[in-house]
């Protein structure tokens, strides 16, 4: 469902952010996008999400060329997506319930498929109980799982996450890669970027690393060793 | 921040409408200098009542002709004794001489064309001479013309002034809310979705600035223009009630448009993820 074909990127000074890679991921797959800074990772969740189109090859989601998209139905396209990011973003000033529900509201839903929808994923990613407290009020795991219930709050078919649990302590991040393995059996596709190798190592799954924008690496159950 | 805008806003809107009521004033003087810049047009000495009613007749056919009142003989007398006051009594015993003209004084649509219209009358029989003030005329129209270019520039300009400050005091206003846009885009709202709030924020703080300068020129239009005319005697100024509508529509489209614009123009950048 998401295929990189021969993709490249090139930024302003001839800064290569992608050199020609190619690869592909089914549904349902779960992916680890490795790689030191600078290697090339955030271009590649970039490019999924329509941020930057590639200088040459192209960028497929669900048969869709993003990087033929015009600019006005990307919006549509992250509808169908989920991304968490490290510093989960949330909006101080709406409670855990309503962060999650503006998601919904953006996309236009009723009122009422809204008041239904939110309290199930509150309940999946275990926060029920902190509907009515504002971010601040909540640990970072806690926050982390919020922005996990906004972005599966759409049902998208792919999440994307970049270094989801690069602001949590081991403890936490094991109960939120929990939640992520869960939503994983449910069905979603999901590519997480990723530096921490206990976590790559624990959960065994298919690892592709960059290197200097180059694909170097792509196997099934690999592990984190990404060298010095 | 939106206090910030909506002082900008009001500052702007009352400057504008200020400009705006000074080029409606300066055109209305313009039109009151036009209208007395008559033609006069003198009859020869000889002519009778009849015949002077007859030339009156046909004056007043003329095209470009607005009005005209006839001035004979008796009348121009005893204007001329008035204009003298006390010394009136100089002209006593002359009631009967024949040495005033009968005149016609003849105001016109389109001062513009006054010359043609000299021309035309002077060709009715019974007119010795038609005096047109062509000087003054000229003065007038050069003097209008100018006023009502500087003001169109000036608006112009007071209008990139405003919609440049207001764009960049809600551009802080959009900057507060960067994040949260950004969250949006990623969510999946469209930018119109993004937009539309931002853009009637704008309109309100439009609309309140409007409200606002509106009322303080409401009220200090008459006292203003009352001061004004002890210095200027010799030209009337426009009743606030013949121009407070059009200001109104103009100040509240200029507001609210004002605006509209600048939250979109600021917000166009961060729509940009």
């Amino acid at each position: 469902m998401i295929e990189f074909k021969e993709v490249t990127v090139v930024y302003d000074k001839d800064i290569v952010g992608l050199d020609n890679v190619s690869f592909k991921i089914e549904e349902g797959e779960f992916v680890f996008l490795v790689g030191k800074t600078g290697a090339g990772k955030s271009s590649a969740i970039k490019l999924l999400t329509g941020e930057i189109k590639p200088t040459s090859g192209d960028v497929i989601v669900d048969g869709i060329v993003v990087n033929r998209l015009k600019r006005r139905k990307i919006p549509y396209l992250r509808r169908a997506q989920g991304v968490v990011f490290q510093d989960f973003r949330l909006l101080p000033n709406k409670t855990v319930y309503e962060n999650v529900a503006f998601a919904m509201e953006i996309t236009g839903k009723k009122k009422k498929d809204i008041q239904r929808k939110v309290p199930k994923i509150l309940s999946l990613v275990g926060l029920s109980e902190r509907a009515n407290n504002y971010p601040n009020e909540i640990s970072g795991g806690e926050q982390q799982r919020v922005s996990i219930a906004r972005a599966l709050v759409n049902s998208p078919s792919l999440i994307i996450a970049d270094e989801p649990t690069g602001n949590l302590d081991v403890e936490t991040s094991a109960e939120v890669m929990n939640l992520f393995e869960e939503i994983n059996k449910m069905g979603t596709t999901i590519v997480m970027v990723t530096h921490s190798e206990k976590i790559v190592n624990d959960m065994q799954k298919r690892v592709i690393q960059l290197e200097n924008g180059v694909l170097v690496r792509d196997e099934e159950n690999g592990v984190y060793n990404i060298g010095a | 921040m939106t206090i910030a805008s909506f002082i900008t806003v009001t500052c702007c809107l009352f400057l504008f409408g200020v400009f705006v009521i000074f080029s409606m004033n300066m055109n209305y003087i313009g039109k009151q200098l036009e209208q007395q810049c008559e033609l006069q047009a003198y009859m020869y000495l000889e002519t009778d009542e009849p015949q002077q009613r007859a030339v009156y007749e046909k004056v007043l056919q003329l095209d470009n002709v607005y009005d005209a009142t006839l001035e004979t003989e008796r009348q121009a007398f005893e204007n001329f004794k008035k204009q003298l006051g006390e010394d009136g009594d100089l002209l006593d015993g002359l009631e009967d001489k024949d040495f005033l003209r009968s005149s016609i004084k003849i105001t016109l649509h389109d001062i513009r064309k006054s010359n043609d219209t000299k021309k035309a009358v002077e060709k009715i029989s019974g007119i010795e001479k038609v005096e047109n003030y062509q000087d003054t005329v000229g003065k007038v129209l050069s003097l209008t013309g100018a006023v009502n270019k500087g003001s169109t520039v000036g608006m112009i300009v007071l209008m990139i002034i405003a919609v440049f400050i207001i764009q960049n005091t809600i551009k802080l206003s959009v900057f507060a809310r960067e994040k949260e846009i950004h969250i949006m885009k990623f969510v999946g709202a469209t930018d119109r979705f993004i937009r539309t709030p931002f853009v009637i924020e704008g309109i309100m703080i439009g609309a309140l600035g409007f409200i606002v300068s509106y009322a303080v020129i409401l009220f200090s239009y008459t006292p203003a223009i009352s001061t004004v005319k002890d210095l200027i005697k010799m030209f009337d100024f426009l009743p606030l009630q013949s121009c407070a509508l059009q200001l109104g529509v103009m100040m509240a489209l200029f507001g609210t448009m004002m605006g509209a614009i600048g939250s979109a123009v600021s917000i166009k950048r961060h729509l940009k993820v």
